[in-house]
């Protein structure tokens, strides 16, 4: 492995990525869960969050929460993530991730708890703040994982990516002029001291394990100057001041401005949005697709007798299941091989084992490779993509298309460790794999989402089975130009057409939908897998 | 694609310009390479390597004797044929015709069948075993087996050298000895030398070959060079 991550991750790279769900709908109260800090909370699905020119229309909603030590700061946040309830993906983020990286004479100060982690020097500020800039922007971030039980910031990070909502809470967390200007909303949650001494007091001695009079000691020492000195000034640039108790009013105004806020947001762009069906012809209409194979500029495997004869299969209905499968990975294989060509060559000299002979040859330029899967139809290529690169991480992303309005939504994001990390994901080349391309809502989003995580336009190889040139493809060819497209087939038209629904969510009678069909086409590539 | 364009000849046919056949222009017309890309050039780059470890070795031979057979079964004979698609739509494409079966020769062609069975599932297989007879030096044939229809079908070849094409020679000879015409066998290799595949060519002029790369050509000992190596040794014993 190489050696840039070793400091960065220890944990393990196919760990998925903790996601809690909430329950969507808010009268089943009785199903909720208590949010977990630093981790991203799922209702959902998230909807687009760019235009059709595959640029991102506004930023993530950030609230900053501040107040004492005890004051009720993250029962507040979790009011709120509790009120929001339908808002798609939701991160609280808390300060006490950012405690500094301690020396060893600190360290031996802060077993003997004689260490001020009141004090704002306690905390690394400018990476929270960068942390934050970049969640508010779209983008990933590791945060760092601090343990108190070894009073230590660890090796590993914590990955994070793709909320809607950020809530940043922590004593200081309206101390920094820096973070001030990165919320939209500043909330400080206002407790008479002698309360929070005995919710603080009620705490330690319950979950931490402490006597009272070290709890008293430290709070004579550090908790009390702190608040004075540093926590209660920041309440003059709050927007909002709650009280720390029976605040449930001041919850409701809150969340009815964030609710109006983000309604706001969404308008604005709403009509802009990449559904790509927009621009699909409708039925009896003129394809809007006009343009020609050559103007998508998409790199179509050779059209052999046998590439041909497996497409012959594969799209007829009358193909076995097993023989579907077995197709369908040999092309994925041929596909994968061709795919090859748009990674980058540099010049390698190597001496063969007949008499010492140099051959001149090439290798790879590239130290990160890997692949990311469109569930679920796109997990058709992960064999072809392991016989042909067989030592690079697979990740993959769930995209699943809203039963009402045909929305792309990203239910789960799984990327390879080579993406997590911003500063390799600059250097890394991605194979995005999905069986087709037809009315390209998945291929945006997952192009999208790769971009957010610093991938270059041009290192993303995007590999399929089918592209309808009079679908999406257009749309997605203008949004993103760089992008190399990888297929074995184009054909002609989307069609719209209804097939049979299933009970489920969203859909509880089971109604036959109505979604766009390619032609020929291959059928629903997922229902043989 | 509604009407799908007449099946084209394979891609980098014979006559295109690439400077790995410099040294061989212009090719007999019946051999056929792979495209000549960067990325089947970084494969060889890794398999010729003798730094290579067995584990690459077999990963990265496996991937381009794929890509060989791949390439082999494009000589095969295809028909028109219309399907209905899951859509409803009607689909004229094409169907596989003639029945095939693959013949290694032994030790290093077996390496080959393995990936001739990836592409397809119930292929049948012969044996040869060809050595060089120590007393004439000529190759000679010590065992073969075949199946027992093998006069009606089309025969992949497998060798992964074309050094002098001796042996490769001799197989084709005992194929046709068994009822196979000439022009439905198609010999199957990783590296061919230009003398090999002048003699082979030359005797055979109807049988096609399918190479994935033309070599300078042979040292006193007739290896390829810069070659690979044994191909067996390395495939099974280093």
């Amino acid at each position: 492995m190489p050696d840039e991550f070793i400091q960065n991750d220890s944990s393990n790279p196919l760990a998925p990525n903790e996601v809690q769900v909430i329950p969507p709908d808010l009268p089943s109260r009785n199903l909720w869960i208590k949010p977990q800090k630093n981790t991203v909370l799922v209702s959902h699905g998230r909807p687009p969050w760019y235009d059709e020119d595959g640029v991102r229309r506004g930023d993530a909603f950030v609230i900053g929460i501040a107040g004492g030590s005890a004051s009720g700061k993250t029962h507040v946040a979790e009011q709120i993530v509790k009120s929001l309830g339908s808002i798609p993906t939701v991160i609280i983020l808390s300060q006490d991730s950012f405690y500094k990286f301690h020396t060893p004479e600190e360290l031996e100060l802060a077993h003997a708890n004689k260490l001020d982690f009141d004090h704002p020097d306690a905390l690394d500020i400018p990476m929270f703040a960068s942390c934050l800039a970049d969640l508010k922007a779209c983008k990933q971030s590791n945060i760092p994982v601090y343990s108190f039980s070894e009073h230590q910031r660890l090796a590993e990070t914590k990955y994070l990516y793709g909320a809607t909502v950020i809530i940043a809470e922590g004593i200081m967390a309206l101390h920094d002029a820096a973070l001030r200007e990165l919320y939209d909303l500043k909330i400080f949650v206002q407790c008479d001291s002698d309360l929070m001494l005995a919710r603080r007091i009620k705490r330690d001695l319950e979950q931490r394990g402490r006597n009272v009079e070290g709890v008293l000691d430290q709070y004579l020492r550090f908790v009390k100057p702190s608040y004075d000195n540093f926590v209660r000034p920041t309440s003059s640039h709050a927007d909002i001041i709650v009280p720390g108790h029976n605040n449930k009013v001041a919850i409701e105004l809150i969340c009815t401005h964030i609710r109006r806020q983000l309604q706001e947001r969404s308008h604005q762009f709403r009509s802009k949005l990449a559904i790509p069906h927009r621009y699909l012809p409708s039925r009896g209409g003129s394809p809007l697709g006009k343009d020609k194979s050559e103007d998508l500029n998409l790199s179509v495997h050779p059209q052999t007798p046998q590439l041909q004869g497996i497409y012959t299969i594969l799209r007829s209905k009358d193909t076995s299941r097993q023989d579907f499968i077995f197709f369908a990975d040999r092309l994925a294989t041929m596909l994968i091989e061709f795919a090859l060509q748009h990674l980058p060559y540099t010049p390698h000299h190597i001496v063969t084992p007949v008499d010492e002979s140099v051959f001149n040859g090439l290798k790879i330029d590239s130290k990160y490779m890997c692949g990311v899967t469109i569930l679920r139809s796109g997990g058709t290529f992960e064999r072809g993509f392991r016989r042909v690169i067989n030592d690079s991480p697979v990740g993959s992303l769930l995209i699943q298309s809203d039963a009402q309005t045909g929305e792309p939504l990203l239910l789960h994001v799984q990327l390879p460790i080579y993406v997590r990390f911003r500063h390799i994901a600059e250097k890394a080349y991605v194979f995005l794999m999905d069986a087709q391309i037809g009315t390209a809502a998945a291929a945006f989003m997952s192009i999208r989402v790769l971009l957010d995580h610093g991938v270059k336009q041009d290192h993303i190889v995007f590999v399929t089975f089918l592209v309808a040139k009079g679908g999406g493809i257009s749309v997605l060819r203008r949004a993103f130009p760089h992008v190399k497209f990888v297929c074995g087939a184009v054909d002609d038209v989307m069609k719209e057409r209804w097939v049979e629904g299933y009970r489920g969510e969203g859909n509880p009678e089971g109604l036959p939908k109505k979604i766009w069909v390619m032609q020929p086409g291959m059928g629903q590539i997922g229902v043989f897998i | 694609m509604s009407a799908p364009p007449a099946p084209v000849a394979p891609p980098q046919p014979a006559q295109s310009v690439n400077n790995s056949f410099a040294h061989m222009n212009p090719l007999p017309p019946s051999v056929f390479t792979l495209p000549q890309t960067a990325q089947l050039e970084a494969l060889y780059t890794i398999v010729r390597d003798k730094e290579t470890s067995r584990g690459d070795f077999l990963f990265y031979s496996d991937r381009i004797i794929r890509l060989l057979v791949e390439e082999g079964l494009n000589h095969l004979p295809v028909v028109k044929k219309t399907v209905e698609t899951p859509t409803g739509a009607v689909y004229e494409g094409v169907g596989f015709k003639g029945k095939i079966c693959g013949v290694s020769i032994l030790r290093a062609g077996e390496a080959m069948e393995a990936g001739l069975r990836e592409v397809c599932r119930a292929v049948r297989i012969g044996k040869i075993l060809i050595q060089r007879d120590e007393e004439t030096a000529q190759p000679k044939l010590f065992y073969s087996k075949f199946p027992q229809d093998i006069a009606e079908r089309y025969v992949l070849l497998l060798d992964p050298m074309l050094a002098t094409g001796g042996s490769a020679m001799k197989a084709v000879e005992v194929l046709m000895e068994h009822g196979v015409p000439e022009e439905r066998i198609i010999f199957i290799n990783l590296i061919a030398s230009p003398e090999g595949l002048r003699t082979f060519c030359g005797k055979y002029p109807r049988l096609k070959v399918v190479t994935g790369w033309i070599d300078q050509g042979l040292n006193e000992k007739a290896y390829i060079i810069p070659g690979l190596g044994d191909f067996g040794e390395r495939r099974y014993c280093e």
